[in-house]
């Protein structure tokens, strides 16, 4: 009683005991360990907007303070201070404000709710109103310890009277609207600004300033123009994107229905406050977190929030401990959960944001996604090629000053090859091939709703499944029964005894077993026959199913025994008995549920339709058989029923033991297929289930999880309390956690994530939210997938199939490849540009190609061989090799010191043509011509070179053809031939026509090289392909 | 010949010792495959510490059995329900592989003729021990068999609420002097107990519990009690909260010595929990302290070492020696023909003998568990066949 009054008078304060013991502070440092970095809490922050708003504006004022970022769902405020001030001088001086802020925060406060009230009651200062009419219980997770009495009263509503409309109104002015903050899509202008937000993209932009500034024009126009081309392909591929992404479906208007003025009212979600009684009936959809003041065998689907698959009974009595999880509030419901059976009331406590799924919500926008590698590696590449060709052009402008040439002229040639020389064109062919990407993979039902998530696709080490829904079809069924002591398995429909079709109609403690299951049951229904829809749990529906399937009519069944009385399971009696009166008089009573107690209660049982009693070996079958059912990945209940003497009271001593039956929820088909093809990719994959351990093993063999190794299965519901070392060092190894809850897989992820791999996790709840952000790839499920889930995903699978999953990989590791193949071709072609004008420069022949001409080969020769290489097929073997090591540079060492042996072939061609013109024509145009049209055919061949880095001309192995880059290289070319054949293109460079001798000279310049490059190819490819194992016996497991 | 004067001390450990509480899984998972398929091969080796159980099981049977449960189990029936460490919340790490299972049906070792019995050979090499002596009712050392007692009656203790604060961990030892060759007098006892962190005590009080509630109760009915001069050493290196595999871990096979003679005599350095009755290393050695145990109970020796060596590809074993250390009323040799005619150390003989494979489904799944703790030898609690003194007047 004392308790009660103590709640009476403080209800805010309700469970804080330990807070109220401790002096409370206004702020209290909570994180001091980096020097100039601190995060404080702050009384009064939690769950107010205003007051961080305030704090936010008023932090970045102060001189000593660089960054502030105050956080409601914590209540606790980051700073960023200059480390030569002293921490408590801020933190007075913080207190200070908050004191002087107070006269201006308590109206705010009091008006706002009182929100912002985080656990004490007590008047310790002005921004914590002491005035108990306004302060409600406001921390969410202490209303189930409370009363429902003592709620009503403090949300000032009533259970048969409901809000007054004008209370209800006032208060959606407190409260706001009870929806959840969507995402806001980027803006066209901010996708466009971004794509100038490179380094190289900059260089051209000074180029065409200096190019203008010293009377170039028309180069800075062609600069600007590739500029803008480029600008404009980003933008129109990432908005394609970013539309497909957006276009995904919303969630439709919701409505609920509520008592206002002691009327049933259906009013819009939205407007849903604190205090409203919402009324739930099977099918309805929790508007709002909600403390339930009647239940009548409410059950809710709160999978997802909780990941549970099987729903969950509520009731309306208080609980004892305050810290007891989301899944264990058996007197809450939740927003966004789900009626399945039953029906209630409910007094709404939190909405919108402030409900436990706005929280979620709102985490989710906290935790940083990782920057994925091809970003790093572009922008760590763009930044080496502009440092490269500016020292190159910085000394070929020096050495062409020594050399005497004019300075005007040198300025013009060094920019116009930094021009060149820059691959500009690499983010272009990068977001063209990964928006292509996109849209092929669209067309495999495959949304992918990052740019860059493409390539991160290619390089996945290992996918995080999640068993429910992904692996599974999220659908019980009954797939084993045992009565009579046999064992009989049901596969689509149809029973089978020891591998024979057997008809349940045939054997007499089977069909008994189904009528029970048919009786015992409180599934309704509807509709017409062969076309029925179940409306009740999943596991009686199950049961139903199974009667259908046997042929039994339940309608008529059910008629023949209507139902008098339910005995429901309770927390100490796990199983469930009705009574059905029996035509012609007498009674049957009908038993379900936990085998062990059901089977205790009997004496007798049925065999061969005799009964028979239960002898204690015949229990112990009966156990070990449960036992092994349990085993094998299935829910057993076990059935028993009686038919009482009318006079006999004690029926339950005369129980008759009728059998179990066992069901799972079923593999989806070519789960199994698709986990091997995993593998062979060189895929680690991982399940991860809220099963038993048992359970779990059982579907993990079945579907191959380990492929033939041992099977590891981390068995915890405690993964937080691992040390996060621990865990990541045992998550490399594991195939299966069991018993975790879909909040784990945050912990899973990241353990992955610290051991290197690069993961992906598959998820649909609203609570895998925070884990599918951290993961490299977060996977969503399009069709029955939570918008959360969908939104923080990286991919959307649209038809809900994993197998599309492979795709995708293949993919994404083809759309690398070609990326690298772009990059590859990009960077040779550039550097014998620059080796031709250096080398030419250097030993005083002269500038062999002339600025437009530069501009030439790097606007048409360059980009469009470049781009279809962007598109090539897959190459054969792209599902048999690993995933390629993330660490490894998208352009390593190896690859460059190759690419630059390629250049050196083909400029070494390019001068030997401009040698021999220069001795048959002299300098000048002539020679130029010769040099431009040999550098220019030996870069088009050389994108041939460029397709794969170790199937070459001379190899057995042939690439499929790739329609687009003959095409582009034959236009190139023609465009090329028309630049000397054509008079007027052929002014506009500068051309001379050429003879044929000419002509023979840039063929054997230009493809010399090209076979020189092929021959090479694979040189250093050849070591590790090859190595096939020696056939040896498989290994034996015997050992030890 | 045996020494005549000296001090041995054996030492004893509580079920919820982490070397111990490993060996019981181990044992509890070949308890729960042969419970369901008598036929189960299973290798299960399990390793503890803080928060982490790690169980490496090789099984090739039909029995399906859900083993992090099994493990929970026993973590939940030993006590353990402290914050660190406790049924509940421990994470059970479980590396599974199946064995290829045998391409014959199974023979039953009951059913088996001379011929079939030949046949199932010893599938490694291996030495077994077995001993016996008459210093104790179950013909066992003395100090294994004090200790043995104290750590029982320490675990009593807890369970039964007289020292309710007392932790599931626990250690005992007792050093016992010899004179001639016989037990003389209790030289010193050990107890390491460890308490409840919730529920500490000072050394005063638990040492005045621990002598009224467990050393006393064990020597009420001992012929040789603590005199005045025996050292009794309660936690000698400080009180010990909680204990258990939240202050060390713990891993199946390490207490090879608690489960045979505490050192008193030879014991085989190969593991007995966690195997099934197919393994020589762990049969042979309850077959062998059967053979001493019969020669002891026949008094043919005061005390008696019997020492089996396997060999692949043989049933019988290669060699049978049998040691009575000078004690013997009659020769070794005689002792060893004599036992070589009344006992089959063929392991199907063994497995037949002991009903091997069928004791869990007697013993309602908890048979080879309750050996993993208090000795797998000199149990007087269980009614092991081994223990039997059956085949003593036919040795006479």
């Amino acid at each position: 009683m004392s308790r009660l009054f103590d709640q009476m008078q403080r209800p805010s304060s309700l469970g804080t005991g330990a807070v109220e013991a401790e002096p409370l502070e206004l702020v209290r440092l909570v994180h001091v360990a980096v020097e100039g970095r601190a995060r404080l809490e702050v009384q009064g922050l939690y769950r107010c907007d205003r007051v961080r708003h305030k704090l936010e504006s008023a932090l970045r004022k102060h001189a000593a303070i660089r960054e502030a970022s105050a956080n409601v769902l914590t209540g606790r405020v980051l700073i960023i201070f200059d480390p030569a001030r002293d921490l408590e001088e801020i933190k007075t001086w913080l207190e200070q404000l908050l004191l002087d802020a107070g006269q201006e925060i308590i109206p705010e406060n009091s008006v706002d709710d009182g929100r912002s009230l985080r656990s004490s009651g007590r008047p310790i200062s002005p921004v914590i109103s002491s005035d108990f009419n306004s302060v409600l219980p406001q921390k969410g997770e202490n209303w189930h310890v409370l009363s429902s009495e003592i709620v009503l009263a403090s949300l000032e509503t009533s259970k048969e009277l409901g809000l007054s409309q004008a209370s209800a109104e006032r208060k959606l002015g407190h409260f706001g609207v009870n929806s959840l903050p969507e995402t806001l899509p980027r803006s066209g202008l901010s996708i466009f600004l971004g794509q100038f937000k490179s380094l190289p993209v900059a260089l051209l932009g000074v180029s065409a300033v200096l190019s203008a500034a010293t009377g170039g024009l028309v180069d800075a126009a062609v600069i600007l123009g590739v500029v803008l081309i480029n600008a404009g392909a980003g933008y129109v591929a990432e908005s394609q994107s970013e539309r497909t992404i957006n276009a995904l479906g919303h969630v439709a208007e919701q409505n609920a229905v509520v008592i206002r003025d002691a009327q049933l009212r259906e009013v819009a979600a939205e407007s849903l406050v604190p205090g409203d009684i919402l009324v739930l009936t099977p099918g309805t959809r929790v508007a709002a977190d909600s403390r339930v003041l009647e239940s009548r065998n409410l059950m809710v689907d709160e999978s997802m929030l909780t990941g549970e698959s099987l729903p969950v009974a509520k009731m309306v009595n208080r609980l004892d401990k305050q810290n007891v999880s989301l899944a264990d509030r058996l007197n809450m419901v939740y927003m966004g959960t789900v009626v399945t059976g039953g029906s209630g009331l409910a007094v709404v406590v939190s909405t919108g944001r402030y409900t436990e799924i706005g929280t979620i919500q709102s985490l989710v926008g906290e935790t940083r996604p990782p920057e994925t590698p091809m970003q790093r590696q572009l922008s760590i590449l763009g930044n080496q090629m502009v440092l490269l060709s500016l020292s190159i052009c910085g000394a070929m402008f020096l050495i062409g000053l020594v050399r005497g040439y004019g300075w005007l002229q040198m300025l013009k040639s060094s920019i116009s090859l930094a021009v060149a020389a820059v691959p500009e064109g690499l983010p272009t062919v990068a977001t063209t091939t990964l928006a292509l990407g996109i849209r092929t993979m669209s067309r495999h039902k495959v949304l992918v709703r990052r740019l860059d998530a493409v390539e991160t696709l290619g390089a996945v080490q290992v996918i995080c499944l999640d068993k429910t829904g992904t692996l599974t079809l999220n659908r019980m069924s009954v797939l084993a029964l045992h009565s009579g002591g046999r064992r009989i398995t049901v596969d689509k429909d149809v029973f089978y005894d020891a591998g024979v079709r057997t008809d349940p109609y045939q054997n007499d403690e089977l069909l008994r077993l189904i009528h029970a299951a048919v009786l015992c049951n409180e599934v309704e229904l509807n509709g017409e026959r062969g076309n029925y829809v179940l409306k009740g749990s999943a596991t009686e529906g199950a049961l139903v199913h199974l009667a259908l399937a046997a042929g039994v009519s339940v309608d008529a069944l059910r008629r023949c025994y209507p139902r008098e009385q339910v005995e429901y399971r309770t927390e100490t009696r796990n199983y469930m008995s009705t009574t059905h009166s029996v035509r012609g008089g007498g009674k049957l009573v009908a038993v379900k549920g936990n085998p062990v107690e059901v089977l205790e209660m009997c004496r007798w049982w049925l065999k061969d339709g005799a009964r028979l009693p239960l002898t204690e070996a015949e229990r112990t079958a009966i156990l070990m058989e449960n036992d092994r059912m349990a085993a094998e990945a299935l829910r057993v209940l076990g059935f028993a029923y009686t038919e009482p003497k009318q006079t006999d009271q004690s029926s339950a001593d005369e129980l008759i033991w009728l059998g179990m039956t066992g069901m799972a929820d079923p593999l989806r088909q070519g789960m199994k297929e698709l986990i091997a093809l995993f593998h062979q990719a060189g895929i680690d994959t991982v399940m991860i289930t809220g099963d038993q351990s048992g359970t779990a093993y059982a579907i993990g063999k079945e579907l191959g999880l380990s492929s033939g190794t041992e099977l590891d299965i981390l068995d915890s519901t405690r993964l937080d309390q691992l040390d996060a070392e621990v865990l990541a060092g045992l998550a490399q190894k594991v195939n299966i956690f069991s018993r975790v809850s879909p909040a784990n897989k945050l912990q899973i992820v990241q353990a992955l994530q610290r051991s290197g791999k690069v993961a992906a996790m598959t998820g649909d709840g609203i609570n895998d939210g925070p884990a599918l952000k951290a993961a490299d790839i977060g996977v969503a499920m399009g069709d029955t997938g939570t918008e959360v889930a969908r939104n923080v995903a990286d991919v959307i699978l649209e038809d809900d199939n994993l197998g599309t999953m492979i795709v995708a990989v293949s993919e994404g590791r083809t759309i690398y490849n070609n990326i690298r193949k772009s990059i590859h071709f990009l960077t040779a072609t550039n550097l014998s540009e620059i080796m031709l004008m250096l080398g030419s420069i250097g030993t005083g022949l002269g500038t062999p190609l002339t600025t437009i001409q530069l501009l030439w080969i790097n606007l048409i020769t360059d980009i469009f061989p470049g781009l279809a290489l962007a598109v090539e097929p897959p190459e054969p073997d792209v599902l048999q090799r690993p995933p390629r090591d993330p660490r490894e540079p998208i352009v390593g060492p190896a690859d460059f010191k190759r690419y630059g042996l390629e250049s050196l072939t083909m400029s070494a061609g390019s001068m030997a043509s401009y040698g021999y013109a220069m001795a048959r024509y002299g300098g000048g145009p002539k020679a130029s011509t010769v040099a431009f049209m040999t550098l220019t055919m030996g870069q088009l061949l050389h994108a041939y070179s460029c397709r794969s880095d170790h199937i070459s001309i001379f190899s057995h192995e042939t690439l499929r053809s790739n329609r687009y880059l003959d095409t582009a290289i034959g236009g190139t070319a023609l465009l090329q031939w028309a630049t000397v054949l054509v008079p007027g293109v052929r002014n506009l460079l500068g051309n001379t026509p050429i003879g044929p001798l000419d002509v023979a000279v840039i063929g054997a310049g230009s493809v010399l090289p090209f076979f020189l490059n092929e021959a090479t190819k694979g040189a250093t490819f050849k070591g590790k392909r090859g190595q096939d194992l020696l056939s040896l016996p498989p290994p034996s497991k015997e050992y030890g | 010949m045996m020494k005549q004067n000296f001090m041995f001390t054996s030492e004893s450990v509580t079920d919820g010792h982490p070397d111990k509480l490993c060996d019981q899984v181990s044992d509890a998972l070949v308890d729960r495959f042969l419970q369901q398929d008598p036929f189960s091969k299973v290798i299960a080796e399990c390793a503890v510490s803080t928060g982490i159980l790690f169980i490496a099981a090789r099984f090739a049977s039909s029995a399906s059995i859900d083993i992090p449960e099994v493990a929970r189990q026993v973590i939940r029936q030993i006590g353990y329900e402290q914050a660190d460490f406790n049924a509940r919340d421990c994470t059970v790490m479980t590396s599974l592989s199946e064995l290829p299972s045998l391409p014959h049906p199974h023979i039953d070792e009951r059913e088996m003729d001379e011929e079939e019995l030949e046949a199932v050979t010893a599938k490694n090499q291996a030495n077994v021990f077995g001993f016996a002596c008459n210093q104790s009712a179950a013909f066992m050392p003395l100090p294994i068999s004090l200790s043995h007692k104290l750590a029982r009656r320490l675990t009593a203790a807890r369970f039964q609420k007289q020292i309710p604060y007392l932790a599931p961990d626990g250690k005992t030892q007792v050093g016992v002097e010899y004179r001639e060759g016989r037990p003389y007098r209790i030289h010193s006892i050990t107890i390491v107990a460890t308490q409840e962190k919730t529920a500490m005590r000072g050394v005063g009080p638990l040492r005045d519990d621990l002598n009224a509630h467990v050393i006393e109760p064990v020597f009420a009915a001992e012929t040789l009690r603590p005199d005045s001069r025996t050292h009794i050493f309660i936690n000698p290196e400080g009180l010990v909260a909680d204990g258990g595999p939240s202050l060390h871990s713990g891993l199946t096979g390490r207490k090879n010595a608690v489960d045979t003679y505490g050192e008193y005599s030879r014991h085989s350095e190969s593991a007995l929990s966690g195997k099934d009755p197919s393994r020589i290393d762990r049969v042979g050695a309850y077959a062998a302290r059967y053979a001493a145990k019969n020669v002891i109970a026949a008094g043919l020796a005061q005390a008696c070492e019997v020492h089996l060596a396997y060999s692949i590809g043989i049933s019988r074993p290669v060699s049978v020696q049998v040691d009575t250390f000078g004690t013997g009323s009659i020769p070794d040799t005689e002792i060893t023909a004599r036992i070589l005619d009344q006992f089959d150390f063929r392991p199907a003989g063994i497995i037949r003998a002991f009903n091997l494979r069928y004791q869990p489904q007697l013993f309602r799944g908890v048979f080879y568990r309750r050996l993993a703790v208090y000795g797998q030898v000199g149990r007087m609690d269980i009614g092991l066949p081994w223990e039997s003194t059956d085949k003593a007047a036919l040795l006479r």
